[in-house]
């Protein structure tokens, strides 16, 4: 049995139901057809609709999943919402290089060892009904 | 295991001390930094007094002294079982602001459940909508604008997550959740910033390019604006506004929409 | 109509303002009924009134109130069962509250509730109340417990193909037997009859029987002898064979051939409804991978009431085109986001696949942080957008334990542990582990740290710190002090790859001088660094780690020591263990085990430490150390074990529980038969002259042993003869060894 998996994420593309949707359909029938897409580039006119489908593969199932196959299909909208364009984009278009480490800083409390430690069985649950029967809520029953 | 001893009701009378003295008494305690010992002369004038004008401070005084020890959970128990007693009375606005408190001493680091940021909101728009003229507002609204930072950081958190893993829906989807829900946080900056390294990566680059650009003028002396411009650059790329797109809009709801 | 002021009357301790802060209609406003309705309401609500007027008089609202008495203590008398503290949870009359007459009966019944639950069901419970000084109130709830409701017998009616003794290890409802007060199985509640009705469905419907109803089941309570008598009337019907099997699919390019091999429910074998589960899951999931997520399985069954079989047809199609919009994750307060989210393999954006869910869930619930992990899924913002709600809840994940264990045999004794564990670090999902041991002549120190994604790969990454101090008054002791630096990776579910650097020094010291030349050689040798790598390959397919039923666990590894320090030598080590289920009515376990080894010796010959040492945990029925090559015959008649190059063993095991005592005492018996050989030596042939046993001299024992997995920890008893020995090996017929956490 060989080791190798194959992952297949993002948006499921099959390439009869693309036909269905040359220019000038309308913003309806992609959605019918294609769905809602993985991510859209207008806040509110709906400028263009991104499907993205990723195919990766993992040699060795403790190996990180590496990315061999991308696509990108934008589909582009005209002002009146007619499909002016369709464009592909695939694994040699992205760029590869390193993130920026740097975060912006959060509070909250986090966990220390001893206070780990201490803390014992975590937090209690649920509302502790206090002399009047009340639940936190605040009514009497 | 010993069975509990049987106890005879009828000798069990309380001992009623007047509810003035236990106050002054509960009041010194407290003065004097003994918590517990204030704690439980608030609890005897509830308990001996119930209902009286005592019991009614001696209960928000209670919360307060709940929440000194850290007790969070009575604190709020506390305070709401006042609010449903006397709702309009003067020190309701200071016991829906205990109950923010005691939620917002709980929030958590943003890897971890962010529930008590959301309790914390909520009670404190409570304290805004319900009290506005009371001198909780103010604190109020630094309160709730810090819990919905963290709010924020958590989305940042995951969309990190998922853009180091290079799976650029899960990640785009969550920093555009931070720049649409939490525009006015400090975290907005880094989620256009990431929205510009994620949609390049994906080979998407007018919408980089007007990520870079919302950044940009929305915060043009911010490190994060200098690293996206500079990657840009490696592609030959400017921060151009693309104006019809989603982020720019965003970006305008930011700043207003003549600035 | 309108008010211009609003009047409180009868309210003797209760503030009027309260009672105006508490009704919605405000003097110099219009209001309506439905504002009085809407005011008594909320007035009642407080619940410390037990009547209210509200009347309109002139320009006066009047607001007339009774008011509850109040309640100073409410206590409990006569419970030992039940603690006070738990009764105050049950109870909804609390001190400060309001005491009222219906209220009260509802909190008697909630007690007798709580009494039947733990199978008194003639409990009885009685109030009486003090009344003080300004109409407050003490409550007592006197409880007469009554004694335990035993359950006589259990008896079944209607069924040929079982007999009565089988299905009543179905059922959970059990007889009373003299450790019922332990395991409280013999408490009779209806709901708990009714999951053993499931059960007992569940059970017919795997062996065939696809038509068995239970006719009906009840229990009748015996005043006189406080006893239930259970009858349970089924009608088992006739017994089905699966006929034709076949996988069809509407889906294009979905081959159903390869498919057709996954199906567990073979034509002519006996009908079972959870083979025809476990097919579904089985094609279900092939499908999803092989990158149709969408397609959904469902299974079509038609009867042929003449030769009595059923045939099945799994028909393959296209589900709904789902995405996962997000995947929310609440409750952890202590572990972190990532540690959950990366035990998913598919993520937001991804086609919605509930194999992978599925498999998520039994992943998260075997990392062992969480008390329960429940995965949801809500609607999304668009319809064909789905969010996948994971709830957990932390548990503590710290363990202090001490155990304490005693075992048989020259090197054995009393031996105590402690040791700190925190399998969740910081929620961070690292494991880390400080204990400390000790024998009446050896103690020993250790530090684990693992972390399971070592640097983003599914890598179990770690170190191991140990100190080891063994001084044996007889012969010769040791100081060892080492490090391991281990990896382990996952090559498929069940194949899991190891490798580890070990650096150990030992320093030995022998004052006796009736140690045979090999360990003086040794022990004049110290201080002995080892510096070795240990790769290792990993097969577990245990269906249970504690009594396994089925499945292989194999394990094949190697030790290269040379890369400097003292020891130069190759270690090959390999073990297989299967484990079959022989009968599932007698629940007989069949095991067989094998194992071998053999070490080659680099540069100069090898010390007496360093070859394998064998004795009775391989082959029952020999003391440690106790078969294979010996010294030269010392003053004291003895001969020092020396150890050998290679070793094969062999054994098989059956198992079963201890036939007259009930299942659920976890008692069960064993026969058994081991044989296994160690021979060869590597060592400076001027140490071995006089020595026996180098030869490939097969032993064997039989024996039986008794094992308990008892509240205390599990225990083994062993009791074995050997049948083949040489005149110089060691005996140790009995073995016992017990070892518990608490």
């Amino acid at each position: 049995c060989s080791t190798s998996e194959v992952l297949k994420q993002g948006y499921v593309l099959d390439e009869d139901t693309l036909a269905l949707v040359p220019v000038g359909s309308s913003r309806e029938q992609v959605l019918l057809s294609l769905g809602t897409p993985s991510t859209t580039a207008t806040f509110d006119n709906d400028e263009v609709f991104y499907y993205i489908s990723q195919t990766r593969s993992r040699p060795v199932a403790f190996m990180k999943p590496r990315l061999v196959d991308q696509r990108v299909l934008a589909v582009y909208f005209s002002s009146e919402g007619m499909v002016r364009q369709i464009a592909n984009y695939t694994l040699q278009d992205g760029r590869v290089f390193d993130l920026i480490s740097r975060t912006t800083p959060t509070g909250g409390r986090d966990l220390t060892f001893l206070g780990q430690l201490l803390a014992g069985p975590g937090e209690g649950g649920g509302a502790v009904p206090n002399p009047f029967g009340q639940t936190s809520d605040g009514n009497p029953y | 295991c010993q069975t509990e001893p049987d106890i005879d009701i009828t000798a069990l009378a309380s001992d009623i001390d007047p509810p003035d003295v236990l106050y002054n008494q509960g009041l010194a305690n407290l003065q004097g930094g003994r918590l517990t010992e204030a704690a439980r002369k608030f609890e005897a004038i509830d308990r001996q007094h119930p209902y009286s004008e005592f019991a009614r401070r001696a209960l928000v005084m209670n919360a307060f002294v709940k929440y000194r020890q850290g007790d969070y959970d009575e604190a709020v128990n506390g305070a709401s079982r006042y609010l449903s007693l006397y709702p309009g009375d003067q020190d309701a606005a200071y016991a829906q602001y205990i109950i923010g408190l005691s939620y917002f001493r709980q929030i958590r680091d943003v890897t971890q459940d962010q529930r008590d940021s959301a309790r914390a909101i909520q009670a404190m728009q409570a304290v805004v909508d319900r009290y506005p003229d009371s001198e909780y507002v103010e604190d109020a609204q630094a309160k709730i604008r810090f819990a919905r930072d963290q709010l924020a950081g958590k989305e940042m958190q995951v969309g990190r997550y998922y853009l180091e893993r290079r799976e650029y829906v899960a990640a785009i989807n969550r920093f555009r959740n931070v720049v649409e829900r939490y525009p006015n946080t400090r975290q907005v900056e880094e989620a256009l910033a990431r929205l510009v390294e994620a949609n390049y990566a994906l080979g998407l680059t007018d919408e980089a390019q007007t990520a870079a650009a919302v950044l940009g003028h929305n915060y043009p002396d911010s490190q994060w604006y200098a690293d996206s411009y500079a990657l840009l650059q490696t592609g030959g790329l400017q921060p151009r506004e693309n104006t019809g797109s989603w982020i720019s809009r965003a970006g305008a709801a930011l700043i207003g929409p003549d600035a | 109509a309108v008010v211009n002021s609003i009047q409180v009357q009868g309210n003797s301790r209760i503030d009027a303002e309260t009672v105006r802060g508490n009704i919605t209609i405000r003097p110099g406003q219009d209001f309506t009924n439905a504002d009085i309705d809407e005011s008594v309401r909320r007035l009642f609500a407080t619940g410390l009134f037990s009547d209210i007027r509200i009347a309109q008089q002139g320009g006066a609202l009047v607001v007339t109130v009774s008011e509850n008495q109040i309640l100073n203590q409410v206590v409990f008398n006569g419970n030992s069962r039940i603690r006070d503290r738990q009764l105050e949870g049950i109870v909804q009359t609390k001190p400060l509250g309001p005491y009222s007459e219906p209220l009260v009966q509802a909190d008697i019944q909630a007690i007798r509730d709580a009494y039947a639950a733990i199978g008194r069901n003639d409990a009885t419970v009685t109030t009486n109340t003090v009344t003080l000084a300004d109409g407050r109130i003490n409550l007592a709830f006197e409880v007469n417990e009554g004694d335990r409701t035993r359950i006589s017998t259990v008896n079944f009616v209607g069924n040929q193909a079982f007999n009565d003794g089988r299905l009543r290890e179905v059922i959970t409802t059990k007889r009373s037997n003299f450790l019922s007060f332990l395991t409280r199985r013999d408490v009779y509640a209806e709901d708990k009859l009714r999951a053993d009705e499931e059960l007992l469905r569940r059970f017919y419907y795997n062996r065939g029987y696809a038509d068995f109803q239970v006719v009906s089941s009840f229990a009748e309570l015996d005043p006189a002898t406080n006893e239930y008598t259970v009858t349970i009337t089924v009608q088992e019907g006739e017994r089905y064979n699966f006929g034709a099997v076949n996988v069809e699919s509407s889906v294009a390019d979905v081959n159903t051939e390869e498919l057709q091999a996954l199906v567990q429910s073979r034509s002519g074998a006996t009908y079972s409804a959870e083979d025809v589960e476990d097919t579904i899951v089985a094609i279900s999931e092939r499908v999803a991978d092989s990158g149709f997520p969408f397609a959904q399985v469902t299974p079509r069954g038609d009867r042929d009431f003449a030769n009595r079989t059923i045939s099945v047809s799994y028909l393959i199609d296209q589900g709904p085109r789902a995405y996962v919009e997000r995947i929310e994750i609440r409750g952890n307060t202590r572990t972190r986001d990532y540690v959950i989210r990366r035990e998913f393999d598919l993520s937001e954006g991804d086609a919605f696949n509930q194999a992978m869910v599925r498999r998520a869930r039994e992943r998260l619930q075997r990392l062992g942080y969480f008390g329960s992990v429940e995965i949801s899924t809500a609607p999304g913002s668009q319809p064909d957008r789905i969010i996948i709600i994971v709830d957990v809840q932390d548990q503590p994940t710290g363990e202090f334990s001490i155990g304490a264990g005693y075992s048989t045999g020259s090197d054995g004794g009393a031996s105590i542990e402690a040791s700190v564990t925190e399998r969740n670090f910081l929620g961070r999902g690292q494991f880390i582990r400080v204990a400390a041991g000790g024998g009446e002549n050896s103690r020993s120190y250790r530090v684990s740290f693992t972390e399971p994604y070592f640097l983003g790969y599914r890598l179990a990454a770690g170190f191991d710190v140990f100190r080891v101090e063994d001084d044996r008054p007889d012969n010769y002791s040791y100081e060892q002090t080492g490090v391991t630096l281990r990896v382990a990776a996952p090559i498929t579910n069940n194949l899991t790859a190891g490798l580890a650097y070990n650096f150990s020094e030992t320093r030995y010291t022998g004052t006796d001088s009736s140690l045979s030349l090999a360990y003086q050689q040794g022990i004049a040798s110290s201080p002995w660094i080892k510096s070795s790598i240990s790769p290792t390959l990993t097969f577990n397919t245990l269906d249970d780690r504690q009594l396994p039923r089925d499945g292989i666990f194999a394990e094949a590894g190697m030790e290269v020591a040379g890369l400097g320090g003292d020891a130069e030598f190759i270690k090959f080590t390999g073990r297989a263990n299967y484990f079959q289920l022989l009968s599932e009515s007698q629940d007989i376990i069949g095991s067989v085990a094998v194992g071998a080894g053999h070490m080659v010796s680099l540069g100069d010959n090898a010390r007496v430490f360093d070859q394998f040492l064998q004795g009775g945990e391989t082959i029952r029925g020999f003391d440690a150390r106790g078969f294979g090559p010996r010294s030269e015959l010392l003053a004291d008649g003895d001969r020092d074990a020396l150890g050998g190059t290679t070793y094969f063993n062999a054994s098989a095991e059956a198992s079963m529980p201890m036939p007259v005592v009930p299942r659920d005492f976890g008692l069960r018996v064993a026969a058994f038969a081991d044989a296994g050989t160690l021979y060869g030596t590597d060592l400076d042939p001027s140490v071995t002259v006089g020595g026996v046993g180098f030869d490939q001299t097969w032993r064997a024992s039989v024996g039986a042993s008794l094992i308990w997995a008892s509240p205390f920890g599990p225990l083994r008893l062993d009791y074995a003869v050997p049948v083949a020995k040489e005149e110089f090996d060691d005996v140790q017929e009995f073995r016992f060894g017990a070892s518990s956490r608490f």
